[in-house]
């Protein structure tokens, strides 16, 4: 593995009597887009904030290149930070906004500083701006011009705190791209704080995802959304049914698992000693409904058919339990309420979890 | 139909404005072109001699003497008050509570006695001459009271509270990931101030002035009390006219001086806040 551009090691963080950042340690590598995500809370603003050097940490390590900066001053440590709310200079126009950081640093002369706006307007395609105050812009353009001027730094991390947040469904989409597009044209390291699971998966080469001050797991979007490692991680990313079931055996990652009066082989994500609950995670979307009986299937009653445009929804009573799958094929999906079916999936459909949630 | 119920609900404050800011105002301005008789009884005859009075050199000192007076209490009140009020806003909320409440208090206290809480600090007699006295530092006492830095002092200290509270506000205002994003991008704590705090706070130091200048316009018994009458302002003189001087035409055409010099003072306010505040906390 290469050494890492930052190290982030047994970092705590309290406000007050509150534990916000349980040791959290993590590496990010030169050039790679990781996301923090987390729901309201968990504590990933906070971990942008310590990186940013907007925050203390009470105790851990920080290593940037090798060199511990968590004594720094956020003007001097090598990253910069694109605000949720785009935190523009209001009194000053998009090019001296965006020169900001180069003259407060006196690193340009002027010459090269009006070439260098020039190059980063061209970069976040806000060519023409530079004359306009920032509320003559829209949410989209002010979120541009706020990644011009922390890229225009040069520096060694970009951090961004929810930057998508404050944009409509359908611009949020188009940022998405653009922002992955800008992340590989640049190569500059992005740390990317989100609540939104699509834009972590979409975007990232690598989640860490956050609860209650902790990392629970850290992974490509891949791994995080097909073995998750615990329950928190299964509930909180994709869409999942969630089905309390008692482990009969387990070897080589595989549980045997009697879910009603059924039994079943899955995939397991940790060793679970027979006789134990397990909570097994099956995703709605990787369910198929078959109208005949086939190997590891479950029989059940169709319960009710919800039509959501492109999707269908279908719960099916499988014993005490409610399995909700989503079909996105209409053509035979054509179930009635009331009409026996069986529900099967593949192998990465499903996996077994210990019944705790992320008390690692 | 909506703008004229609109127009319907404006009606009280247009009757509150028009019976005490109106007709006195039209009562001053209609009194200033008035002349008098022999007795100082006001006769109601049409005459411009009033305001060619008020041109008179001599009369032009008093304005001068009030314009450097309200731009000198401006000023020492910015840079007494601006530090004052930004630490202020930087407090925690309930120390920043009792700051408030410190700054407040004098306003409980009749600002007369106040007044002459500083002829009782300064006189000859008075407590800083005799402790200076007490400790040998000095043989005979230093004359402190009855000049224009006197006056000065006792309206700047009058007025202080205005011009801290009005820029409390536009410091407490002001949009904390602004200056964290001053710092992100490598700007120091100093520098921060000046680029960003500094510019954004203009509004309230403009405010802050306003509301100190115009006072400072007409505060005459401070004048009284601590300059005794060395150096004239506006304030006594037209107090004098209109009491004593039995001139009340003449006061009036000084009180119209004045008024339109408080317009000038505020259309300079509306530029500057206009320019800075435009767009600014959309």
């Amino acid at each position: 593995m290469k050494k890492p551009l930052l190290s982030l090691v047994n970092i705590n963080k309290f406000f007050g009597d509150v534990h916000v950042l349980k040791d959290i340690t993590l590496d990010i590598q030169q050039g790679e887009f990781l996301t923090l995500l987390g729901p309201s809370g968990c504590g990933k603003t906070t971990l942008l904030r310590c990186i940013a050097g907007l925050e203390r940490i009470d105790s851990g390590d920080m290593l940037l290149n090798g060199v511990s900066i968590k004594e720094l001053e956020p003007n001097k440590r090598n990253v910069n930070t694109v605000f949720q709310n785009y935190a523009l200079f209001p009194h000053l126009n998009v090019y001296d906004n965006i020169a900001y950081g180069p003259r407060v640093k006196r690193t340009m002369a002027e010459p090269e500083l009006q070439e260098k706006v020039a190059e980063m307007l061209d970069l976040v395609q806000m060519t023409g701006y530079e004359g306009r105050m920032p509320h003559q812009l829209s949410g989209g353009q002010r979120q541009r011009i706020a990644i011009a001027r922390a890229l225009i730094n040069q520096p060694d991390i970009l951090l961004l705190d929810e930057p998508l947040g404050a944009l409509d469904l359908k611009l949020r989409k188009h940022m998405q791209t653009e922002l992955s597009q800008l992340q590989k044209k640049t190569g500059t390291t992005f740390v990317y704080v989100t609540h939104d699971q699509d834009e972590a998966l979409n975007m990232s080469d690598r989640i860490a995802v956050l609860s209650q001050g902790r990392i629970q797991q850290i992974g490509t979007p891949r791994e995080i959304y097909n073995n998750p490692v615990n329950l928190f991680v299964a509930d909180f990313i994709g869409d999942r049914n969630l089905l309390e079931v008692e482990v009969l055996a387990t070897a080589d990652s595989y549980s045997q698992v009697k879910l009603g009066s059924r039994i079943i082989n899955v995939r397991s994500a940790a060793y679970l000693e027979a006789g134990q609950r397990g909570m097994l995670a099956v995703h709605k979307d990787k369910l198929r409904i078959a109208a005949e009986p086939g190997p590891n299937s479950l029989a059940g009653t169709v319960l009710s058919v919800h039509y959501a445009g492109y999707q269908i929804r279908v719960e099916v009573q499988i014993e005490d339990a409610v399995i909700t799958a989503v079909e996105y094929q209409q053509s035979e999906s054509d179930y009635q309420v009331g009409d026996q079916v069986y529900l099967s999936w593949d192998d990465h459909g499903a996996i077994l979890l210990p019944m705790e949630a992320g008390s690692a | 139909m909506k703008t004229v119920r609109q127009n319907l609900l404006a009606i009280p404050i247009l009757v509150w404005f028009g019976l005490l800011v109106g007709i006195p105002l039209i009562y001053v301005v209609v009194l200033s072109f008035m002349s008098r008789d022999s007795l100082g009884n006001i006769v109601f005859q049409f005459t411009l001699e009033n305001y060619q009075r008020v041109f008179d050199p001599v009369y032009l000192k008093v304005f001068l003497n009030s314009f450097l007076l309200a731009v000198l209490t401006g000023i020492i009140t910015l840079v007494i008050g601006y530090p004052v009020a930004y630490i202020t806003a930087k407090l925690e909320r309930k120390q920043r509570a009792a700051a408030i409440g410190l700054i407040m208090l004098p306003f409980w206290i009749s600002s007369l006695l106040r007044t002459y809480g500083w002829v009782i600090l300064l006189g000859s007699s008075g407590v800083i001459n005799n402790i200076l006295i007490a400790l040998k530092l000095i043989d005979a006492p230093i004359p402190m009271m009855y000049k224009f830095s006197t006056t000065l002092i006792g309206t700047a200290y009058m007025l202080i509270p205005f011009m801290i509270i009005a820029i409390y506000n536009s410091v407490d205002k002001l949009d904390q990931s602004l200056l964290e994003a001053s710092y992100d991008l490598g700007a120091s704590r100093w520098k921060t101030f000046l680029k960003i705090t500094l510019p954004l706070t203009v509004p309230g130091i403009a405010g802050g002035f306003t509301l100190v200048f115009i006072p400072a316009l007409g505060l005459y018994f401070i004048a009284d009390l601590l300059g005794g009458g060395q150096t004239v302002f506006l304030g006594n003189l037209i107090n004098t006219l209109a009491t004593r001087g039995r001139n009340r035409p003449l006061a009036a055409a000084f009180s119209v001086g004045m008024i339109l010099l408080v317009l000038g003072v505020l259309a300079v306010y509306g530029r500057i806040t206009k320019d800075k505040v435009e767009g600014l906390f959309k």
